[in-house]
């Protein structure tokens, strides 16, 4: 119960900041892209300095870590899918043509999946419906293409 | 977007409001370890704060313990093991604090969003969660993993800025037509 509580707060920090800041990652590389508009890249900078950061202090203080010197393979990936033993030679291309459509589409959506919760929170109709089609497409992964993604253990 | 701002004459002008983002930046990379570490969120490693797995999961467990007996799918949706008996409220709490930022500054307010056609919005969720699922994050915690020394989400964040210049082109290209 503590873990739903403790997530929940930092959620709501976060999401706080985000909604003052108009934090977003996609749109910080679109911007620096597009018009040379430094702002909210420095958010993903941010985001970079302060995991360092973070880990540091975290190990510093008897925290335990998990870093990815030792860990090889599946235990590394975030994938969210049981007993997919595979090699993560064969997880690079899905996972990288899954961050390109996804990159690709936010751009469309103006804003990553993050900022998206933050604009629903501010009121935004649009905003909304993205949630709506975010837990309906869940739905969809689980049911269909989950079931398809077993099929990669053919491949070793 | 942002109004052009005239440049500041002074040698060294830090002013809040400008880096506002980078603040943000920096409390998402610190709570993320500190939430980790100190209340013991792993083996998904680098799982503090993400925008994709976390609403897939809390929407996995809201499907696997609903009240309704026969609408339990069998077998369970796959839920990360760290989650299976407490709910992840992280995207509650995007959304509530979002919320309660925009009643305290008097912007709430129900308004057209970003995007002009609502069925549009629907469609560009379910397809961004369906391909955001087969690498599992969202771009901010493919940063942290980044930042963890994590070499595959390095180049997962090559790929992701690939995706944003290859729509930045088709938007440029599209523009450019209609003139």
């Amino acid at each position: 119960m503590i873990l739903g509580l403790a997530t929940l707060i930092v959620g709501t920090i976060v999401g706080y900041l985000g909604q003052r800041s108009r934090f977003c990652t996609i749109s910080g590389i679109r911007d620096f892209y597009l018009i040379k508009d430094p702002y909210r890249l420095k958010g993903i900078i941010g985001i970079f300095v302060g995991a360092v950061a973070g880990f540091a202090l975290v190990n510093f203080f008897n925290g335990n870590l998990l870093n990815f010197t030792n860990v090889g393979g599946w235990q590394a990936m975030p994938m969210l899918s049981e007993g997919l033993n595979v090699q993560p030679l064969v997880l690079i291309p899905l996972a990288s043509i899954g961050a390109f459509g996804m990159a690709y589409f936010s751009v469309m959506a103006e804003g990553c999946p993050f900022r998206q919760h933050v604009i629903a929170g501010e009121g935004r109709i649009s905003g909304l419906l993205y949630i709506v089609g975010l837990v309906v497409g869940v739905i969809f992964y689980s049911i269909v293409i989950v079931p398809y993604l077993q099929l990669l253990t053919i491949l070793g | 977007m942002t109004e052009p701002e005239a440049k500041p004459k002074k040698r060294f002008h830090f002013k809040l409001s400008g880096n506002m983002a980078l603040i943000t930046g920096l409390t998402m990379g610190v709570l993320a370890a500190v939430v980790q570490g100190f209340f013991e969120l792993q083996p998904p490693a680098a799982a503090g704060i993400c925008g994709i797995s976390h609403p897939a999961n809390l929407i996995n467990w809201l499907v696997n313990n609903n009240p309704v007996e026969f609408l339990r799918p069998d077998p369970p949706f796959t839920i990360h093991n760290i989650f299976t008996n407490v709910p992840v409220l992280t995207s509650v709490g995007f959304v509530l604090g979002s919320f309660i930022a925009a009643i305290i500054n008097k912007e709430f307010k129900f308004r057209p969003g970003p995007v002009r056609d609502n069925i549009l919005a629907f469609i560009l969720g379910f397809i961004i969660i369906n391909f955001a699922l087969l690498w599992g994050s969202c771009p901010i915690r493919t940063t942290i993993l980044a930042a963890y020394g994590m070499p595959f989400a390095m180049l997962i964040l090559g790929c992701i800025v690939l995706g944003v210049v290859a729509a930045c082109e088709y938007v440029k290209w599209k523009v450019r037509r209609v003139k």
